[in-house]
């Protein structure tokens, strides 16, 4: 099981290649315009802001919606796997295809904060709990997909949760224990801070493990 | 490896003359006993010979395995193949085997004539000068 | 290990909304091929889909090369190759990255019978899957199945969309798998011709029941068409097994599908023919007798 497991991995890392690949570039050059500051920072951070989103979900489309549109999930489970060993191994698979460029975009845009002279430091701790949503909002987004059987309700769950980004960071980000300490020059990690990425942190648990118990006791894959 | 390839042509070339029509009005069965007979009557397959074994038969016609069995087992009933258990199936080693078959089949052949001189109202008379003109033309050719 | 069947399915039952598989029971041995037939909508796919372990069924038992379905496919599938007509190979990858693939998964791949499958059905290795045509891309998969010399092939509609020469060239493989005594084939198709000719058993489903499961000779044996011409004022008798009948004045023709010459005897002088029938018309007549029966 483990050797079919690494080679579906794998074949994830494959397939999807070039997309992870240019969401990497795309979202560094994001962030080279960005630390060009004033403007192109807006337009920089939102580039990379967009880039990370829509890589997440083209990833879960292409992977989960697409395989079972396409029916290579057919050819999928002829192989010699039960029904909890393919969502197991999507789950783990397209996490680690996420992981890469999220962690490098995610520590770039850290970086460029830190670096630059010109972004006070007090922004640290929102870009870092705007990496962690980001994280959770694609493991929420291939949790749904996993337990969604139709095509419509994924977009419906991609929809939703890209509005949440415009949400989070309006949310979030107005929340005066942090949105008060933006322009500091020193990072204030007080309790909202805290409180905010624990709920990160079990979102992304609990979407994480869901597959595990309810997707993977599925009998019927039609 | 087993050379796929390479034995199904040899399986060809010696029973590349068996041909199994579906378009044929007479089962699939008769028509590989048919076939088999006829090869034996022939000379081609000499007493003794050993025939296919049922399954590479089968591959070599593309023919289901249970019609090959069929045949085998009709053929061995008259008498024409005998089988071994455990190491083929043979051509029966009876002498005058071929002749037998040969005068079955004029009886076949005179039966079905019989019967359709009997339809059109032929008496044995007329039946006989007709046979007599076709030995006739036979010789003159 | 001979001696256990390669598919065991007994009275096994599968509900959906607007279709339910009833009662279903069937048998294959190893070293058998059997053709599996019904019309649209009988139930042959989803069958065949209880037998791959990609559904559960709602009641009854399913064995496939022994082992209980849907709870130990991982290890029968390693033993069994599936290929339907709307399975899909990964579009933006090669011929050849799946057959590395394929080949890295099971230890029975032979190499060089899959590059002699690749000459013989006229495809290219390097080529991506999304540039196949349809049936190359039926031809592929199928060769992805045949190469890894699987015990159990289960095959719904492989021959759909292929022309002639393929097909012809995939019934001599399938009945190349067939030299060996401990391998079978089940499949699904709508060519009654080829059924006939390659098939050991024979298997008619209708409207989610079996309705006949039978030796191919068996059936081919059984079924008749008589031609009758009755003397005026005659009127024929009730008869057993008389599956049709059907009357245009004085002439009759009766299908029966238990054929035996006690029944022309009885059937006396006004026999004109005793017609044998295609595994096609047998196919015909034996569902619409079990339409009849069931008042379907």
């Amino acid at each position: 099981m483990n050797t079919l497991a690494r080679k579906l991995i794998a074949k994830d890392f494959y397939l999807n290649r070039w997309l992870i690949i240019g969401s990497t570039v795309a979202g560094l050059v994001s962030l080279l315009i960005a630390a060009e500051g004033k403007v192109r920072f807006n337009i920089g951070m939102l580039s990379w802001l967009t880039t990370l989103v829509a890589f997440g979900v083209v990833l879960v489309m292409l992977s989960i919606g697409n395989e079972r549109k396409e029916r290579t999930l057919q050819f999928i489970l002829s192989l010699p796997l039960s029904h909890g060993d393919y969502v197991r191994i999507k789950v783990v698979g397209l996490l680690l295809c996420f992981l890469g460029p999220w962690a490098i975009l995610s520590a770039g845009a850290v970086t460029l904060i830190a670096v630059m002279p010109n972004l006070a430091d007090g922004l640290l701790p929102f870009a870092v709990l705007l990496c962690g949503f980001f994280l959770a909002n694609y493991s929420v987004v291939l949790c749904g997909a996993l337990h969604t059987a139709t095509e419509g309700l994924i977009t419906i769950l991609i929809i939703v949760t890209n509005m949440n980004v415009t949400l989070f960071i309006f949310m979030v980000g107005a929340l005066p224990s942090l949105n008060d300490h933006l322009h500091d020059p020193a990072p204030a990690w007080n309790s909202t801070f805290w409180t905010v990425l624990g709920a990160e942190l079990a979102t992304l648990v609990i979407t994480l493990s869901l597959p595990y118990f309810v997707a993977a006791r599925r009998r019927d894959f039609n | 490896m087993f050379d796929s390839e390479l034995s199904i042509h040899c399986i060809h070339s010696m029973y590349s003359g068996i041909n199994i029509s579906q378009t044929d009005a007479r089962p699939m069965y008769l028509q590989i006993m048919e076939q088999i007979r006829a090869r034996i009557v022939a000379g081609d397959w000499a007493a003794g010979k050993e025939l296919p074994s049922i399954r590479a038969l089968a591959a070599a016609l593309s023919v289901s395995v249970i019609t090959i069995k069929r045949a085998y087992l009709d053929l061995e009933n008259e008498g024409v193949i005998v089988t071994r258990h455990g190491k083929g199936s043979f051509v029966a080693e009876v002498n005058g085997l071929a002749a037998e078959l040969q005068e079955e089949k004029i009886d076949e052949h005179l039966a079905a004539a019989a019967g359709l001189g009997q339809q059109l109202g032929l008496t044995p008379e007329e039946l006989a000068d007709r046979l007599r003109r076709a030995i006739r033309n036979v010789d003159r050719k | 290990m001979t001696q256990t069947k390669h598919i065991e399915m007994r009275n096994v039952r599968k509900a959906f909304r607007f279709f339910t598989l009833e009662d279903l029971s069937l048998d294959l041995e190893p070293g058998q091929i059997m053709g599996f037939v019904g019309p649209n909508g009988a139930g042959k796919s989803t069958t065949i889909r209880l037998l791959t372990g990609l559904l559960a069924p709602d009641a009854g038992e399913i064995r496939v090369l022994g082992h209980a379905m849907p709870a130990a496919q991982t290890l029968a599938k390693r033993d069994i190759g599936f290929v339907s007509d709307d399975m899909r190979l990964f579009g933006h990858a090669t011929l050849g990255w799946h057959m590395q693939f394929v080949a890295s998964i099971y230890p029975g791949w032979d190499e060089q019978y899959a590059r002699t499958l690749v000459r013989r059905f006229n495809l290219r290795p390097q080529q991506n899957v999304s540039g196949l045509s349809s049936g190359e891309h039926a031809k592929a998969v199928l060769l992805l199945a045949l190469a890894r010399r699987p015990r159990l092939l289960i095959l719904d509609e492989p021959t759909s969309g292929l022309d002639p020469v393929a097909r012809h060239e995939l019934l001599g493989e399938f009945m190349d798998v067939l030299r060996d005594e401990d391998r079978s084939i089940l499949f699904s198709s709508h060519n009654t011709v080829d059924v006939e000719r390659i098939s050991d058993r024979i298997t008619f489903i209708d409207r989610g029941r079996l309705v006949d499961s039978s030796d191919k000779e068996d059936f081919l044996e059984r079924w008749r068409r008589i031609h009758l011409q009755l003397p005026a004022g005659v009127a024929l008798p009730e008869l057993p097994h008389v599956v049709s009948r059907v009357q245009d004045g004085l002439f009759v023709t009766l299908t029966t599908n238990r054929f035996s010459p006690d029944l022309i005897s009885f059937l006396g002088a006004g026999v004109r023919e005793v017609q044998r029938m295609s595994l096609e018309e047998i196919f015909v007549a034996n569902v619409m007798h079990h339409r009849e029966t069931r008042g379907l």
